[in-house]
């Protein structure tokens, strides 16, 4: 069981890449939360995302990369997704799939879709 | 950077360079050398393309006397450049007047601020924006007409499917301009943003560079009723679904506009004009299209919403409702900059 968070979580920035070895792993972040935002650090649109899934009361694990982790962690990703295809910044994980960007998010908001996802992927409590 | 750079003056995706040369021409009009500016000349919403002409030969010999002049073109590349540009310009001024005075003929032409607004402070044409809003003046003619087959078909006895096409018809004819604005935000997004082809009434109700849905939708809700109750819902609730978004988004561009605001006061679109930090500035103007670009997307995902939750005659009618809605803004536009008030 998912235990209740009440702020937005932050993943602190990871180490200067040097061996990988104290880098945070982005797959292990991906598969334990329910909802997972990964952005440029610093990103406007990243913010968007991340307000608006706080105004509809979701409580989103948000991990911030640095520019020189970029490619590393846009491969990352890439390797959770079917079809290997390349991830774009920033990305919306809902139960450890890649759901989409910015534009995905908007778009199933607007269509009234998003709400139940959410539930559905236990990050959205009623 | 010098042998490519005479296309990238004529074509109209050049972002980068165009910017750094405006940028680089605005930052040389703040060292005055004394004689007065004829930039001042060029600011005017309403100057005519007569007036354009000689603001613009009258900073071509003030750049041709200034030495040293900042930017990555040589003399020569300037030259070059500025009598394909004159000629570019005279063209595309006389496309201008032939086009405006067909929609003054129609009634359909309002003045605003877009005779100047393709050319920047250098005199250079914007030949994205050029074309942007000689699209947009067939665009308005276009809705005119879409606008008419809706007020007809709303008070006829046309099938639901017969309606639908009109709806249909009508919507997309909302998503090529969108496309359109796309391709104008990519050439200047600040003209996009500043909703520079709109009149000055729709101007004043502008959010990230065009309408707010969920305003839209407060205002068509009740010119549509009576309607059953699920879609009452459905209505209102893509009001509020709106409004998330749209609160979500103005955040966002609050932070853009903030860092932004700090790439300026730190001067990193300074007299340094090869500086690595205008790819900063560069990488955030992108920002500020992709917001537009969201805005849009959200604008056109809120129409197909209202087509799908609406009957086709409801749809109809509210598209009717929305249409002279913007046809009302824009006549107002044109009556308050042609009245003249006598003096209280």
């Amino acid at each position: 069981m998912q235990e209740t968070i009440p702020f937005t979580t932050h993943i602190p920035p990871a180490a200067p890449a040097g061996d990988g070895g104290a880098t945070v792993d982005v797959k292990k972040l991906v598969v334990e939360n329910s909802i997972i935002v990964v952005g440029k650090r610093g990103c406007c649109m990243c913010h968007v995302v991340k307000r608006l899934l706080l105004g509809l009361g979701v409580n989103p694990t948000v991990f911030e990369v640095d520019e020189p982790e970029e490619g590393h962690v846009a491969e990352q990703l890439s390797s959770l997704v079917d079809d290997g295809g390349e991830v774009q910044f920033p990305a919306v994980f809902v139960g450890g799939k890649l759901f989409g960007g910015l534009e995905r998010v908007m778009a199933t908001h607007i269509s009234g879709e998003l709400v139940p996802i959410l539930k559905d992927a236990g990050a959205l409590w009623l | 950077m010098n042998s490519s750079s005479t296309q990238f003056v004529t074509s109209g995706g050049m972002g980068m360079y165009d910017h750094m040369h405006q940028l680089s021409m605005w930052g040389e009009s703040f060292k005055s050398n004394g004689s007065p500016h004829p930039l001042s000349s060029m600011l005017l919403p309403n100057t005519s393309p007569s007036l354009i002409i000689t603001a613009d030969m009258k900073l071509d010999n003030q750049s041709e006397d200034t030495s040293g002049t900042p930017g990555p073109l040589n003399k020569y590349d300037q030259e070059v450049t500025k009598s394909s540009e004159k000629i570019q310009r005279r063209l595309a001024q006389n496309r201008e007047a032939a086009r405006k005075s067909r929609l003054r003929k129609k009634g359909l032409y309002v003045a605003s601020g877009v005779e100047a607004s393709h050319v920047g402070f250098n005199g250079a044409v914007n030949s994205g924006i050029a074309t942007f809003e000689a699209e947009y003046g067939h665009w308005l003619e276009e809705q005119q007409k879409h606008v008419s087959d809706l007020r007809a078909a709303v008070t006829s006895n046309i099938s639901d499917g017969e309606m639908r096409v009109l709806v249909e018809a009508s919507l997309n004819h909302y998503y090529e301009l969108f496309r359109m604005k796309g391709a104008a935000a990519k050439a200047d997004v600040f003209y996009v943003m500043s909703g520079l082809w709109k009149s000055s009434a729709e101007r004043f109700f502008l959010w990230i560079g065009g309408f707010r849905p969920s305003e839209l939708i407060k205002i068509l809700r009740p010119k549509i009723e009576p309607l059953a109750e699920p879609q009452l819902q459905g209505i209102c609730n893509l009001g509020q679904l709106c409004q998330q978004a749209e609160d979500a988004l103005s955040q966002g561009m609050d932070r853009l506009q903030q860092t932004l605001a700090q790439s300026v006061a730190d001067g990193q679109l300074g007299e340094a004009s090869y500086s690595p930090q205008i790819d900063t500035a560069m990488e955030k103007l992108d920002g500020v299209v992709r917001f537009v670009r969201q805005a849009d997307h959200l604008r056109k995902a809120a129409l197909v919403q209202v087509s799908q939750i609406l009957t086709p005659r409801q749809a109809a009618r509210g598209l009717l409702v929305l249409g002279e809605y913007f046809e009302r803004l824009r006549a107002l536009s044109q009556v308050w900059a042609t009245n003249t008030r006598e003096p209280e």
